[in-house]
């Protein structure tokens, strides 16, 4: 029993460090159609500004919970005035640009703050589970997660701004149209997203140790789980990251991490070749 | 018109590649002649996805991971064969066979081309990850221990074919290389004036039109996808014939590389791309001189400028201003 | 005697809307015949499932007498079914001879695509856009290359979506000429809705409405037909059967 809760709570943590650090990416490809490829510098970005902060003497959960995202949003910000903007339409030029822009930030950020391995410890040590120890700091992570989960999910679904958000992202001809400031909407879209990876990539850091190129080890994982999940942002991040989550957590505890992540991958390309629209082009197609 | 022209510019290739290979070496030296080598190698690379994104339409962001295969499979190949002729079919047909079943699962599955970028760069991050794993005593194939992160530093240069006692001079390697890259972008002309290059340049246009002609699009893009692939997989060995293998040849950093190369010389040129090659290799190599600039930090800034200022890329830019300067 | 192109209760569900509700039609051996309907009749989706872009979700499509049901677009078009979009769909990038080429270069060698590709560009008239790069051509321009496109490699079916459509009322009637003169050698479908367009042309007539086939009869037939007039008004046409002529 208590190795059943033990290894049930091991993968809802894989579970939910998959989604959440595949959220921001959903929120942006899910608003905006933009295939943001400097993902995963944003992450670690976040994981970064929330070690300086503690650095400079910070309360950590105040690092990781306020520092990290709002540094993290104004860059956001400032990358969609400067680049985005102007690419809006052109998917692979979007991609091509994002991507320079993730090879420049792991590039400074390297001479910056040099090659090696940052971090801090988990907080909250460890809860005992019968004759099992899990870390308490994971729980925490599954918690946060399904609370990020539920704010956006209700900001979208009950906030004036979740409706005109919503609205662009069904038809951004027909809401603008309307008089929505689609490109505001946009604006605020890629701001809130790079503020949700800022915090992910904090939540993980612990986790994860920081270096510049952390951001790599977790792109592919996010696309592939956003991709497979289909065009409902958040129902299909979701269930792409429990299916896929648990898929890895099986491969790791059963071969090698990087056999888990394979087989996650080769389970992927086969949703997407049976379900070329993602897992929400034919489930649950009217969620969010 | 349209024949003449391009038997004119192969010519001009081969015509290049065989001052080089005659003139180079007389005037460089050692380091420099593995240094160009080097640099013909990514010429090649930067020739691959030329063909496939510019002319096939298909934006491949793992171009690496059949270069970082074609050089694994060289070493492996030369390792265990001896004669290290025999290691260049070896090269070359692991690349191909991994392209053609990548290809297969992409275009037969009906993947949208954003799904497309995704997928191939996730599949380079996960062959760079496992070929990193790959430290152990336990991961050898026969011979060849495949040494994790550290690569392979043994890989045995190309030897004079049927005699495994004598290899080739770096100088020898060059000409190779730089006989590869001629060859290449005569292949390539070749491909795109055949009835088969037409048919993919006209599926690049309309994929739709091309297949109420009659064209089985996903056996053209299969097609083209894996010439690609093997053309980076000669590349890869060519480059482990210069260096070593190690898993940064799967990095994304050379996926990246390779995308920025064709951008900036132009997508839908040949010519473009090797130039833009060159010049980003020679750009890459000046910022590591300099003490306090990570390199990734200008080839990002150059690419995001790239897109932004010059989306054509070099060669149609120039082409364009050049007419206008001719034109009253 | 087999029809050359035959669909046996064709039927198109999306979701819970039938767009095409298990229609039947038969076309033979160099007919002429036009399928029209309003908006929204289902003409576009029947169109789809006759050229493999949608799997229909019941009934057969037969040629010659077999089930091509499934088959992919290309391997439909390798039947001899030439087929003209409703948008152009051309090579945008490629000069119009080249374009029209390529289609014909599937069947012969290099010198004799080219030569059939001018002579199809002659016939409609267009030979001196030969040269032009297809994406600079204007509308009507462009509704001329595809149709050489189309019709260039000699297909035995040729399948028109509104190929009128966008077309100055001059090139409209050029059009129907060119159909007309077309049909000596070839079946063709037409898809439509320009009425206008359907006196100049047809022989044989078949309405859509709601995914069924309302009415197939000669063109004068059905143009006069009451019911036909309805449901172009926007009237059911059940309506007009009550009241006593």
């Amino acid at each position: 029993m208590d190795a059943i809760l033990a290894t049930g709570i091991q993968a809802l943590t894989g579970i939910a460090s998959l989604l959440l650090v595949s959220l921001g990416l959903a929120i942006v490809f899910g608003m905006m159609r933009v295939i943001n490829l400097a993902h995963g510098e944003f992450l670690m970005l976040g994981a970064y500004s929330a070690i300086l902060a503690v650095e400079a003497g910070v309360n950590l959960w105040v690092a990781m919970l306020v520092v990290a995202p709002v540094c993290v949003g104004l860059l956001g910000a400032v990358v969609e005035r400067l680049v985005i903007r102007r690419l809006y339409g052109r998917m692979v030029d979007t991609m091509l640009a994002t991507w320079g822009l993730s090879l420049a930030l792991i590039g400074a950020v390297t001479m910056a703050f040099g090659n090696s391995v940052a971090g801090f410890s988990a907080p909250l040590g460890s809860v005992q589970i019968g004759a099992y120890s899990t870390s308490g700091y994971g729980l925490f992570l599954i918690g946060a997660t399904v609370v990020l989960l539920l704010a956006v999910w209700m900001v979208l679904r009950f906030t004036p701004v979740g409706l005109i958000a919503r609205g662009t992202m069904q038809n951004a001809g027909m809401a603008a149209a309307l008089g929505v400031p689609t490109e505001r909407v946009y604006a605020l879209s890629f701001a809130a997203g790079a503020a949700v990876s800022g915090l992910a990539g904090a939540l993980m850091a612990p986790f994860s140790g920081v270096v510049p190129t952390m951001g790599t080890a977790y792109i592919a994982k996010c696309f592939i789980t956003v991709i497979t999940g289909g065009a409902a942002m958040l129902a299909g991040t979701a269930t792409a990251a429990g299916l896929l989550g648990s898929v890895n957590t099986i491969g790791t505890f059963a071969f090698t991490p990087v056999l888990g992540e394979v087989l996650m991958l080769g389970v992927a390309i086969v949703l997407l070749r049976l379900l070329p629209q993602g897992i929400t082009g034919r489930f649950f197609r009217r969620a969010l | 018109m349209e024949r003449r022209r391009a038997a004119f510019q192969s010519g001009l290739a081969v015509f290049a590649a065989a001052v080089a290979a005659w003139w180079l070496p007389q005037v460089l030296e050692l380091f420099s002649i593995i240094n160009a080598t080097v640099y013909t190698a990514m010429a090649v690379l930067a020739l691959s996805l030329a063909l496939v994104w510019g002319f096939g339409g298909i934006l491949c962001f793992g171009q690496a991971a059949f270069f970082g295969l074609g050089g694994y499979a060289y070493a492996v190949g030369a390792l265990n064969v001896g004669d290290t002729t025999w290691a260049i079919p070896i090269a070359l047909l692991v690349p191909t066979l991994a392209a053609a079943a990548l290809g297969y699962v992409m275009f037969y599955g009906r993947i949208s081309d954003v799904y497309m970028g995704v997928i191939t760069l996730t599949v380079t991050l996960i062959l760079f990850n496992f070929i990193n794993s790959t430290a152990g005593e336990e991961w050898r194939i026969g011979a060849a221990p495949l040494g994790g992160f550290n690569g392979i530093p043994a890989t045995p240069p190309l030897n004079v074919p049927g005699d495994p006692g004598t290899p080739l001079t770096p100088e020898q390697i060059f000409v190779v290389a730089l006989a590869c890259l001629a060859g290449c972008y005569v292949l390539c002309k070749l491909i795109l004036r055949s009835h088969f290059g037409r048919v993919v340049v006209a599926i690049r246009e309309n994929e739709l039109r091309a297949s109420l002609l009659g064209y089985d699009v996903r056996l053209y893009k299969l097609g083209i996808f894996t010439i690609g692939g093997a053309m980076a997989g000669l590349a890869g060995m060519l480059f482990a014939n210069c260096v070593f293998v190690s898993p940064t040849m799967f990095s994304l950093a050379y996926s990246g590389q390779i995308i920025i190369w064709v951008m900036i010389g132009g997508v839908g040129t040949l010519f473009g791309p090797v130039v833009g090659a060159m010049l980003l290799q020679a750009l890459t190599a000046w910022a590591g001189t300099l003490p306090d600039i990570n390199p990734n930090l200008i080839l990002g800034l150059v690419l995001v400028v790239a897109v932004l200022a010059i989306p054509r890329g070099l060669q149609p830019t120039l082409a364009g201003l050049l007419r206008r300067r001719e034109a009253p | 005697m087999t029809a050359l192109l035959a669909t046996e209760n064709l039927t198109m569900r999306f979701g819970g809307v039938v767009a095409v509700d298990g229609v039947t039609l038969s076309i033979g051996e160099r007919e002429l015949r036009c399928l029209i309907g309003p908006n929204g009749a289902g003409k576009s989706t029947f169109f789809r499932c006759l050229t493999g872009q949608y799997r229909p979700t019941s009934g057969r499509v037969l040629w010659r007498g077999r089930d091509i049901v499934g088959l992919e677009p290309h391997a439909i078009a390798r039947l001899g079914i030439g087929i003209k979009t409703q948008v152009p769909s051309l090579f945008d990038g490629l000069t119009a001879l080249e374009g029209v080429a390529l289609g014909v270069r599937r069947l012969h060698g290099e010198r004799e695509a080219r030569r059939r590709a001018l002579a199809a560009l002659d016939r409609l008239g267009i030979a001196d856009l030969a040269g032009a790069t297809v994406g600079l051509l204007a509308h009507g321009q462009r509704q001329l290359v595809e149709l050489a496109t189309v019709v260039a490699p000699e297909p035995d079916l040729i399948i028109l979506d509104e190929p009128t459509a966008g077309m100055s009322a001059e090139e409209t009637a050029g059009t129907a000429a060119l159909i007309r003169e077309m049909s000596r050698d070839h079946a063709i479908v037409v898809v439509e809705h320009d009425m206008q367009f359907i006196r100049a042309i047809a022989e044989t007539v078949t309405v859509l409405h709601q995914g069924r086939v309302l009415v197939e009869d000669t063109a004068p037939v059905v143009l006069s037909d009451p019911r036909v007039h309805d449901v172009y008004l926007g009237r059911p046409p059940e309506a007009r059967q009550a009241v006593p002529a």
